[in-house]
Order: structure tokens, then sequence, then C-alpha cells
């Protein structure tokens, strides 16, 4: 090839995400009106340009590369309006110019990136079993940029780089600065790359030749060379404006590849903010994409008065008063921070200094969730419908396919229900549990937010086997799905992912549990360990019994049921112990509460009792009886729940009749102040009623009780016996009548109708009086 | 007659302007950029005087380590004529940097308002020397200016320390002050406005808000800075190194610089008391209600050396070290003993035989 023709060629070196490098692109393309602009980005992704460009799409949006098969690797290419490639891509289509990407292919690109990483790794090993520090005999990148900074006086790389290319405002010198500076960098860390990080040399080095190669196809078929310009990265403009090697076809052939696929998928602000590596420099998208408003407007003087202006705004919005004045003086400021470095305009860093000495009055933390809108903003991009077909649709449309779901793809609703147990009918591994399969994919994208499958609640407390679903699907799922691409590459990972992200913000002992639950039904083990770990943490410092026992019995419906879905609970137990033992230990000191607060404990106690009776061979079922019996002898704590401790007792024969008989004429005797004798009653009476209903002992003895109250506080104990009595059921209280009556000497047929019979009017009255009734001080 | 180097001799402490006067000549003599009204030199030079560098043959020293980034953010809000706040931890160097600037600003440091529970509104506006007002009524010789006043009439630089203790209609007298640039005198029918120049530097102790805290109007005339604790190890060390140095030598101390490796042990006390944990950040500790600042670690220092000195040999030992770090982190409250015994057991114990002697010292010291 002629290598004068490939000299003439544009070249035009930029930052991935610049904004001045898309005004003097755009700039240099007017005035050269060249025929073809080639563009840094994978050459098999020609096809999208179109796509890009097409008025349905708002960036920011990516190209994102993904194999076929399992690994899945992805590889994105993001763009934002302010891209200098995606402004070029526009001219383009615009200005009837021929438009290409002419980097390595992705199917290239993700087998070199995985090398990459590997040889990353291994560099790591060695350098760690040499006990040698990194860095100390190669030149470091981060190094080099802060040194760059540093020589220029300014804090970070970032910020020389905005004041010296991105508010630069003469025409051509971010050009010229970028291949000067491309040079230099080169020829600093060439030799360097070459021997120390061989892999990366390599990689660049196969780039460059594959673009060279492209661009020289570009002129063989009939463009002329000084009406190409060619967009990449400011690192390798220096490289192709050079005449150099050139790759064959031959070598072509020998790159290693794995056949990807390619789509382009809305992208955000917040991932572009949060992504390193590809044009770093991309911490504050909104900040830069009202840079370039401004630019196309061509008042970029008054970016700081917006930027100042819409912090202040935001923080009015959320109640905090900032006057005009005050954004005024922080203009004021960041110009004169911008002078000290002799810079035109203020950057980022002087704006954000600013805004925080003035309208944060000194402190960052007033102002960081403004700052975070104002820099980094919440924009998603879109794309015309049916554009995108992301890894994680694929993973979908694979296991739906696999789990034998496809047919429920429809928009109408269907009922679908599963039987999660082994299906011992069919001989294959994959038929035994497809239910279950099944389930654990429709739990996951319920998880993930996508309205596919509803669970219905099953009218079956108990059959744990079952589930009902109701599946649906919509173009808003097809969304959701979409969208879940940002979150990872299949159903399982992005599950994992936000669980993760849960399990990290998780403060409560119940969230803590419910999480459990989640990775027991999504079966993610590994995440299931780490909501262990959570809960058994959160665990550690809580003293709330009623919290303890509620996530102690989401632990045991796990162990108890999570065998159907194949889990291993084992590790849960000991954590089950753990809580169990904790909520023995604080059942004392709870128990003083009040009666607001007993209902809730009863309830606790219920489970805690239940616990002790399904895990008898982990929990410590010893200390349970025993702190019941401590509760259930003490006067000082809530009757209502030493009463109920001691139906606890009655019930497990953990005391005699003896003992009983003992304690009830201890608690009704005469001289008991109602709310006590009344109380306790009423906690007893709340569980095994039979138990109570077979003790005749036991009426007599209320019976003595209730007679030996004086008037006034027979009105008192009225109120709990009303209340624990209005519970039973009308047999239970046909039953209670039979034996007064036999207590009292009437036909049992008598007491019952006067004690289940309707109320005389006069007894109504009386009745409604008690609701007036004055509880003093308890 | 006495020469100007005489008169400061003996002087407990040298303001800023008499301490540096050969770097802020060197600084003027080479002075390039744009000087702002008012000033004696350009920002990039303050700049460089307070963060350090060399001019000329000249070696500039830091006056303030750590963060130079700030020190850019308080120039250029005095370039832009707005006032001043520092707030900090106390021992963050705020006065220190307060008096640095404006001896490089304005060449005099000394125009001050401390403030305290009984600073008055005289004391920021004007007052009366009155014998002479009973004389003649209110004549100009009779006024007596605030120091605010003068820096005003002389477009200069006036420091108001520790702000936040002084009532708040004493705070309010400086809004009119901050916004109209004016103070009148109506008993002599005249105003002295402020010439270009002019601005107040604040200083305001974080662990005192909620004393008298300062209005939002208030709060909005200024820039506020805040001072953060030094960042890392190597930068507390350095700047408890620098100044135990400087304040030596102007004490005339007969004792040795401590070593490096006392330095380093008293400055790792402080940061793990002061955060809360160890350097490596396994091991969770208690903090002593107190504060314990770089300031203090620099008294302490300066203080066993004067101990080392008049009592010993001139060395640091342990035992004056002990001393000085029961002082600084046992604040009358029984609390903190049982913090520093915790300490002492739980960490400085097990850091092995280099921390053995200064282990045994303290252990005696807080039985």
């Amino acid at each position: 090839m002629n290598s004068v023709a490939t000299a003439a060629v544009h070249i035009f070196g930029v930052r991935h995400l610049s904004p001045g490098g898309s005004l003097h692109l755009l700039e240099l393309l007017q005035e050269l009106q060249p025929t073809a602009v080639l563009i840094e980005g994978p050459s098999d992704a020609n096809s999208e340009i179109q796509h890009l460009t097409n008025r349905h799409s708002t960036p920011p949006v990516a190209i994102l590369a993904f194999t076929e098969d399992i690994p899945v690797r992805t590889v994105l290419w993001p763009f934002a309006a302010y891209s200098p490639e995606f402004q070029a891509m526009k001219w383009a289509a615009e200005n009837g110019a021929h438009a290409a990407f002419i980097d390595l292919p992705s199917s290239v690109t993700v087998t070199m990136q995985q090398l990459r990483l590997e040889a990353k790794e291994n560099v790591e090993e060695e350098e760690t079993e040499d006990g040698k520090p990194s860095g100390s005999d190669s030149f470091d990148d981060s190094s080099i940029y802060s040194r760059i900074a540093t020589i220029a006086g300014e804090h970070d790389y970032d910020m020389y780089w905005e004041r010296n290319y991105e508010l630069n405002p003469s025409k051509g010198v971010y050009r010229e600065a970028i291949i000067a500076f491309s040079t230099q960098m080169r020829e600093l860390t060439e030799e360097d790359e070459r021997q120390h990080q061989r892999v990366e040399y390599a990689y660049n080095a196969v780039r460059e030749a594959y673009m060279r190669r492209q661009i020289q196809d570009t002129i063989a078929a009939g463009h002329e060379p000084n009406r190409i310009v060619v967009v990449c990265g400011a690192y390798h403009a220096a490289a192709l404006a050079q005449d150099s090697y050139v790759m064959t076809d031959q070598e072509w052939t020998h790159l290693p590849s794995r056949k990807t696929k390619l789509t382009l998928m809305p992208y955000s602000y917040y991932k572009l903010s949060s992504m390193s590596g590809y044009g770093a420099g991309n911490h504050a998208p909104h900040y830069y994409e009202m840079m370039w408003e401004r630019m196309q407007t061509n008042t970029l003087e008054e970016l700081p008065y917006y930027y100042l202006s819409s912090i202040a705004r935001w923080m009015r919005e959320t109640g905090n008063h900032r006057s005009t004045a005050e954004v005024i003086e922080a203009v004021r400021l960041a110009e004169a921070l911008a002078a000290l470095h002799g810079g035109s305009a203020p950057t980022l860093r002087d704006l954000r200094d600013a805004a925080q000495t003035l309208l944060g009055r000194g402190d960052l933390s007033v102002i960081a969730e403004a700052l975070a809108r104002v820099d980094v903003g919440t924009a998603i991009g879109s794309l015309a419908e049916g554009v995108s077909q992301t890894p994680i649709q694929d993973d979908l449309n694979r296991m739906l396919k696999q789990l034998k779901l496809e047919k429920y793809k429809t928009t109408v609703a269907t009922d679908l229900s599963l039987d999660l147990r082994e299906n011992r009918r069919v001989t294959s591994e994959e038929s035994t549990f497809l239910d279950l399969n099944r389930s654990t994919l429709l739990h996951r994208l319920a998880w993930l937010g996508i309205s596919f499958a509803k669970l219905r609640p099953s009218g079956q407390e108990h059959a744990t086997w079952a589930e009902y679903w109701v599946i649906q699907w919509s173009p808003e799922v097809e969304i959701q799905v979409v969208e879940s691409t940002l979150l990872g590459e299949t159903i399982e990972v992005a599950s994992a992912y936000v669980l993760q992200q849960k399990l990290d913000s998780c403060s409560t002992i119940a969230e803590a549990s419910w999480l459990i639950r989640t990775a027991c039904d999504c079966r993610m083990l590994e995440q299931m360990e780490t909501a262990r770990q959570t809960l058994q943490r959160l665990a550690a410092d809580s003293r709330d019994v009623i919290q303890i026992a509620a996530a102690a019995k989401e632990l045991s419906m796990i162990i108890g049921y999570g065998g159907l879905r194949r889990m291993d609970t084992a590790r849960l137990l000991p954590l089950l112990e753990q809580l169990f033992m904790r909520a023995c230990l604080f059942l004392l000191d709870a128990a003083q509460c009040n009666d607001e607060a007993a209902t809730d404990m009863m309830s606790a106690m219920n489970e805690l009792n239940r616990i002790s009776l399904e895990h008898s061979e982990q929990v410590d079922e010893s200390l349970w009886l025993q702190e019941l019996l401590h509760l259930s002898e003490r006067d000082d704590r809530n009757p209502r729940l030493s009463g109920f401790a001691c139906a606890i007792l009655m019930e497990r024969h953990a005391i005699t009749a003896q003992q009983c008989a003992e304690e009830v004429s201890r608690r009704l005797s005469p001289g008991i102040p109602a709310d006590l004798g009344a109380g306790w009653f009423e906690g007893l009476s709340q569980r095994n009623r039979y138990a109570l209903l077979s003790r005749q002992s036991l009426w007599e003895q209320l019976n003595a009780y209730i007679v030996s109250l004086s008037d006034d506080e027979f009105a008192r104990a009225l109120v709990f016996l009303r209340r624990a009595f209005s519970s039973f059921a009308p047999r239970e209280k046909t039953m209670i009548a039979e034996l007064l009556g036999e207590l009292w000497g009437v036909h049992a047929d008598q007491a019952a109708e006067i004690l289940t019979g309707e109320l005389k009017e006069d007894e109504v009255k009386m009745i409604d009086e008690l609701n007036d009734f004055d509880f003093e001080d308890f | 007659m006495v020469t100007s180097q005489e008169q400061w001799q003996d002087m407990m402490c040298l303001p800023a302007e008499q301490l540096y006067q050969e770097e802020i000549a060197a600084l003027k003599k080479a002075d390039k950029g744009k000087i702002p009204v008012g000033w004696q030199m350009s920002p990039q030079s303050v700049l460089t005087f307070i963060t350090g560098g060399k001019v000329g043959k000249t070696v500039i020293t830091p006056k303030y380590i750590g963060n130079k980034r700030l020190v850019e953010m308080a120039i250029a809000t005095l370039v832009t004529d707005r006032a001043l706040l520092l707030i900090g931890e106390p021992g963050t160097a705020k006065s220190w940097l307060s008096e640095n600037l404006t001896a490089a600003i304005y060449g005099h440091s000394g125009l001050v308002v401390q403030g305290t529970a009984g600073t008055s509104e005289e004391h920021v506006r004007y007052s009366w020397n009155y014998a002479m007002l009973l004389a003649n009524g209110p004549t100009p010789e009779a006024l007596v200016q605030s120091p605010v006043m003068r820096a005003m009439e002389a477009g200069g630089i006036a420091r108001f320390e520790e702000i936040s203790r002084c009532a708040s209609e004493v705070q309010d007298a400086l809004i009119s002050i901050l916004s109209e640039k004016t103070i009148s005198v109506p008993e002599l029918g005249r105003e002295v406005s402020a010439r270009k120049g002019f601005s107040i530097i604040a200083t305001a102790n974080t662990r005192d808000r909620g004393v008298n805290e300062m209005s939002a109007a208030l709060k909005r005339r200024f820039n506020i800075l805040i001072l953060p604790t030094p960042s890392d190890m190597d930068t507390e060390v350095e700047i408890v190194k620098k100044r135990v140095r400087e304040i030596a030598s102007s004490y005339d101390l007969q004792a040795a610089v401590p070593a490096d490796e006392a330095l380093i042990k008293v400055v790792t006390i402080f940061r793990e008391l002061r955060s809360g944990m160890t350097l490596d950040k396994k091991e969770k500790l208690k903090s002593p209600a107190g504060v314990i600042s770089t300031a203090e670690a620099i008294s302490l220092l300066t203080n066993s050396m004067a101990l080392a000195a008049s009592f010993g040999n001139g060395e640091i030992t342990d035992e004056d070290l002990a001393a000085g770090l029961q002082g600084a982190i046992v604040k009358d409250d029984v609390k903190d003993k049982l913090v520093w015994k915790e300490y002492l057991d739980n960490v400085m114990k097990k850091r092995g035989a280099e921390w053995r002697g200064l282990y045994t010292a303290c252990k005696e010291m807080n039985e």
C-alpha cells in the first residue's frame, strides 16, 4: 500500500466521553467534509450504526457484545450524547458520508480481554511470590497520570484534562495537543510495556495493525485519503498517524476468537459513572452533558451559573433554602479558584469545592445528594422497539425453552400450578425436578422485579410443595428484562447481584431472615451463606425476643422445607440454635412489658415452643422449659405472660398436676388484685383449653376467687375474664357452662342458657359502662 | 532607640510576619503575578508562602501541611473580598492558618479580636476613651477603634478568634459590617468605609457547636472551610516534627529533639485513640472523652523536652513521655483512666519489645 496516501488521512484523537472532543471534531468534519468517517469500535457492529443514529434512539446507549455459549462474557461500548464517536456517526448520517467501525471485531475483543485478564492475574501472582511490590521498576499508569497533574500544578489528572482540553476553546488546539500528548506518552511507556506488560503491548499492537488495515481498505475502496477522518482514542492517535505495520490476511486468521452476538441496549448515566476503565473521566456524565449543551449554543462561559444554580435549586426542593446571593458568591469563588491555576473557566472540582464552601456552608454531607444528582444524573437511554437483544434476554429464552415454559410467553394470563416434589414417574433427571426448576426461575424473576409471573397465595397453608403462579407476558416485562442486563448477564447472576446488594445494606433481623428465605426460594447457595452470616452478626447485638423469634421461625421453616428445594440447610442449624438460645435468655427481660406488647410476645412464645418441639435435637429444650418455669413463677412480670408460660408448661407436662393446682390457688387467692389474677387466668386460657376444661379443681378455684372479690374489683376482673372467654368457641363455652353448672348445683342446660343466651337490656347497659372503665394506673 | 529586631527578641511568640520576614521579602521580590488591590503579594505567592516551595535561593518552609486545596480555597475566598470562616476540631491549626494568611496578604497579623463570653459589641465596632469623652465630648481623638475598624480603614485583614464563643448579639454586629462594609459613628456624624483589601478571617471550634450557634444570616456572609484532622499518619508525623523543632528553637530548650521513633509512637497512640480503632483497623477501641489533637501531641513532646532538659540529661526518656501521655489522655475523668488502661493492656502491651519501655512507664503512671 501507498504510505504517502495513508499519511494524508486525518487522525483525530479523543477521550471517549468528551464534549470538548465532540465540539472540535464537528468543527473539523464541517471544514473537511470527508467522504468517510472511521471510528474506533467493533468492526462487526457496523450494522448497528444506523440504529444508533436513528431518531428514536436517545443516548446513553451502549453496544453490547456477548458470547453465545457459557460462560457468558461481555464487552460494552457505551455512548453518551457528547461522545465524539456518537457525534461523528450522527454527522456522517446527516451528511451522507460513509461511517464505519474499524477496531477488532467483538469476537476477537472478547477473547483478548480474557487473555489480558489472565495475564494480569498471573503478573500479580508472580509479584506476590517474589514479594516485590508492583510498580517498583515498571511504570504504573496511575502514577504517570498523577505526575502529569502535579507538574501542571493540578490536584488530579481529571482537573488537568478538563482545564487543558475540555475547556480550551481555541480551534485546532485540542487535536494537536492530543497528538503531541499521545506521542510523548507512548515514548514514556511503550518500552516499559514491551518489557513488563507484554500482553498489554501485544494487544495494542494488534489493534493498531488492524485499524491501519481498515484505513487502507477504505482508501482502496475509493475514498480520497485526505477526505477520510479517523476518530480514535488519544492513546492510539500517534500510532495511527505514523506509517507502520499493517495486518495481513494470514495474520487475521490466526487471531483467537469466540462467536459473539451484538446488540444495542439502553444505558444509564449512573452505570456510566460507576464504570471504570473505558474512557475514564465520565464520573460526572450529567455535568458533561450540561457542558455539551452549553457548547452547542456557544455559551460555555455560562456553565458555572447553570451548575451551581442547579445545585441550589435541588437543595431548595429538598427543603434547604439557599439564596441567589450564595450562588453568586459560589460562582465568584469558583472563578477565583480557576484563576489561581491560570485557567479560563472553572473545572468541575472548582465548582464542587465552591458549592461545598458556599451552598454546603463548609459541609460536604449537606450537598452530597444534590451533587450526585447534578454530576451523575439519572438519565436512562432508550432505543427504537425491537432493536435490543441482550444476553439476559437470551438467557431467559434459553431457560424458558429448557423448562418447557415457552407456551406461557403470551399476553394472556395463564395459571400454572407446580408440584415441587420429586416426580418419580419420569426417568430423566431433568424432568424429575422440572417443577422445582420452574419455581426457582419464577422466584428469581419475581425477585428481579420482572413482572412475568406472580405467586398466588395458596389456600392450603401447609402444602409447601405446591405453588400456584399466574403468568403473563407484556412489553413491560421485555423492558424489565433488558434493564436487568445492567445487573448481570444471566438471570442467576443478576438475582445474586441484587441479593448481595440487599444484604450489604441489611440492618434488621427480620430483613436478614427474609433474605435467607429469598435465597432459599431462588436457590442461591452462596448468598444464603452470606445471608446467614448477616443474620448471625445482627442477632448477636439484638435483645428483641419478638424479632429473634420471628427470625427463628423463618429459619425453622426453611430448615423444615429446604430439602424440598434441594438446598443444604445444615449450616442453618447452629444459627437456629443460637437464636433460640438468645430468645430464651432474654425471655424473662422481655416479659416485663405492657399488655399491648404481651400479645406479640405470646405469639413469639408460641413460635419458640413450636421450634423447641420440632427441632428438639438441635435446640436447648431444657433451657426453654427452665426459663418458662422462671417466668411462670415470677409475680413481677406481665401476668398474662406468666399465665401463658404456665399453660405451655402444663401442656408439656413439665409441671405436675399438684404443682399446677398450687400455682392456680396461689394466683387466684383472695386478696390478689383483680387485674393480676384475672390477667393471669387470661394468659393461662390461651392454650390447650381441653386441659383446662378437664380440670374441675381449676374452676372451683376460679369460682372461689371471683366470689371473694369486692364489687369494684369484680368489675375490673370482668374486663379480663370477658376478654379471655371471648376467644372460646361456642362448644367450649357450653362445656364451661356444664362445669359451672355442676359446681353451682344447677342443671347444665339451665346454666348454659344463662351463660350463652342473649343479654338482657340492663345487662347490656352494665357492660357498656364497663367500656368506660377507668383502668387507673395499669 | 531599639531596633525592631531587638524589640522582638524576647517576645514569647513572634507574629508570623516577623518569624518569616525573610521568606516574605523574597516572595515579594520575586513576585510576577497580578497583585490584588490591598495585598502585598499575588495569590500564587501567598499559596507558596503557606504550602512551601522555593523562590530563587530562598526556601519557603511549608506552614500548613497536608491539604493544599483547602489553602487554595481560602486564598480564592479572600481574593473575592469575602470573609473567611475556618471551622475545625481543637488543634487543627485554624488560628495558625489564619495568622499566616494575614501575614502573607496584609503583612500585619496583629488586628485580632479574641472572642470570649465577655466580648462586647464595642470590641467589634468602637468604644470611647471616657476621660477624653467627658472632657471634650465626642471627638475623633476620643474614639477607640476596634481592630475590625482599623482593618477597614487600612484595607487590611482583621482576625476574629473563636467567634462562636461570643454572645449572639456580638456576632450579629458583624452582619452589617460584612454586608455594608462600613461602620457608622453617629456621635461624630461620620462613617468609616472599608478600603479595598479589607476582609475578616474568623475561626470557630466544632466542639463549641451549640454554645452560641452562629445565625444563618452570619454564616451566609462567610465562606466556610472545615479544617480536617491530618488525613494520614505521615502527614501528622511531619506536622508534629516540624512544629516541635520550631518551638524547641524559639524557647531555646536545652534538650535533644525527640527521635523519630518516639514521635511515631506518640502520633500512633493519638491517632488510634482519636479514630477509635487500631491503625490496621482490626481492633475497635474506646476513645477518651476529651479531644486529642495534633496540637496536643506537639505540646506533649515539647513538655517532655522541657522535663528532660530541666530534670534529666537532655534525652527524652519513656518516663517523660508517659507523664505527658497521662496528662494529655486522662483529663479529669475517671472513665478516661479506664480507657487508657484498656488501651495499654489490649493494644500497647502486645506491640512487642520496642514498646515495652513506654508500656511499663505508662502502666506505672496510670496506677
